[in-house]
């Protein structure tokens, strides 16, 4: 079992919630887990295209054209559980 | 203007009453920032065969007379035929003077296509740069609140299509490489400026002004843009009125970049013109969404969605218009 598929639900938010923090340079305070991270400035669509790279080297989880809508992506906690589920179905 | 004061939203809200009119303003405001403000006596314009670059061509053969303008085609191997044949078409019309460039070996030397090629080969293993035809694409729906990423699609001689959402590096290298087109052309159009001292005119029209539709130092390269404050629907008039061929009129406005066809829609907008102008003079002149959407058959979240897709990208783009800091 490889070290990404280890981690659980917990890990992957901070690490999530770290890149993105330091993505856009926020402060940890200024950012809640729900809040919507496009509308709300903190990542743009380089910003977006830099945390799908995060994601697969972070956690080996590539994300294909469907998959990418507000769902699955519009804020933390929408991305954690995108991540999780990805990792719970390879594990 | 304050809300009560301006006019109801309606599809037709943009469209231009007294053509002529605005056609002698441009003209005569093209004429006095070429002659008076650069100080310069004539003008070079990139012909393509497209809609924009040929109602430029026509409002500088009506500031300048037909013989002070230059019309240049600036062909590559990844251009279509038919763009060569339509701009000459359309120097003929105007009785202007025309000179064809070709830039592939120029682009040769910068290594554009082997660039280009090598990144889309890290992404599509299987990719065939011989025969395979290739384009990058947003397959967002705008209406959806998300900002947008690009694929890449390879398109195989059997019509097997490939496609797969491209990663930040190969992306930025794609859009790096073939901006070389884009900057080699306007190298080129400089070049020919010089030697005659005539001003370089640019074609980008509002769209691509605002929402970041052109290569900073490329097509964003120019001295004056008659057309930037223009929706797309409104250069067709302007073209109707001056008389831009119709088969030019016709033509599917394409970005002439990608070896496979490609609209501008399809790469860019995400919406068709007719549609994206007004939402945009929507978005612009603050109309209520709930308000545009019931004109455009669109939902009140649909059109929001829109709205924001439009305020990001005009700030994602902000770098491209900023002018260098000092």
């Amino acid at each position: 079992m490889l070290l990404y598929q280890m981690k659980n639900t917990n890990e992957v938010k901070a690490e999530i919630k770290k890149y993105i923090l330091e993505a856009s340079l926020s402060d940890v305070k200024d950012v809640d887990d729900d809040a919507l991270i496009f509308e709300n400035g903190l990542l743009d669509s380089m910003g977006l295209l830099f945390l799908i790279e995060f994601l697969g080297e972070a956690f080996q989880v590539e994300v294909s054209d469907d998959e990418l809508n507000p769902k699955n992506f519009e804020s933390i906690n929408n991305i954690v559980s995108f991540v999780s589920n990805k990792l719970s179905v390879k594990v | 203007m304050k809300p009560e004061q301006r006019k109801p939203f309606s599809k037709e809200i943009i469209h231009i009453d007294d053509i002529e009119q605005v056609c002698n303003r441009i003209v005569a405001k093209l004429k006095t920032d070429v002659t008076k403000n650069l100080q310069r006596r004539g003008a070079i314009v990139g012909i393509s065969g497209g809609i924009d670059s040929s109602v430029c061509l026509a409002l500088s053969a009506k500031a300048f007379g037909a013989k002070n303008v230059l019309g240049i085609m600036l062909p590559e191997q990844d251009s279509s035929d038919d763009s060569r044949q339509l701009a000459e078409q359309l120097a003929a019309t105007y009785g202007v003077s025309t000179l064809v460039e070709d830039i592939t070996n120029a682009l040769d030397g910068f290594g554009c296509y082997e660039r280009r090629d090598e990144a889309i080969l890290r992404v599509i293993p299987d990719f065939d740069k011989k025969v395979d035809k290739a384009k990058i694409e947003i397959k967002q729906n705008i209406a959806e609140n998300i900002p947008a990423i690009f694929s890449i699609t390879v398109i195989k001689p059997n019509g097997d299509v490939v496609s797969k959402l491209l990663p930040a590096k190969e992306y930025l290298q794609i859009v790096a490489s073939t901006n070389f087109k884009q900057r080699s052309r306007m190298s080129m159009l400089y070049y020919h400026a010089e030697r005659m001292h005539y001003a370089v005119i640019g074609t980008p029209n509002k769209h691509e002004v605002e929402q970041g539709f052109f290569v900073k130092y490329g097509d964003g390269g120019a001295d004056v843009m008659p057309i930037g404050h223009l929706y797309k629907t409104q250069v067709y008039q302007l073209a109707k009125h001056l008389g831009v061929p119709q088969e030019i009129i016709d033509r599917t406005p394409t970005t002439d970049t990608y070896t496979a066809e490609q609209s501008q829609e399809d790469f860019f907008y995400q919406m068709p013109f007719e549609s994206m102008d007004l939402i945009w003079y929507g978005w612009e002149h603050k109309y209520p969404a709930e308000e545009v959407g019931k004109v455009m058959g669109k939902t009140t979240k649909e059109i929001e969605n829109i709205y924001k897709s439009f305020e990001r990208k005009r700030k994602t783009t902000e770098y491209l218009r900023m002018k260098p800091i000092f």
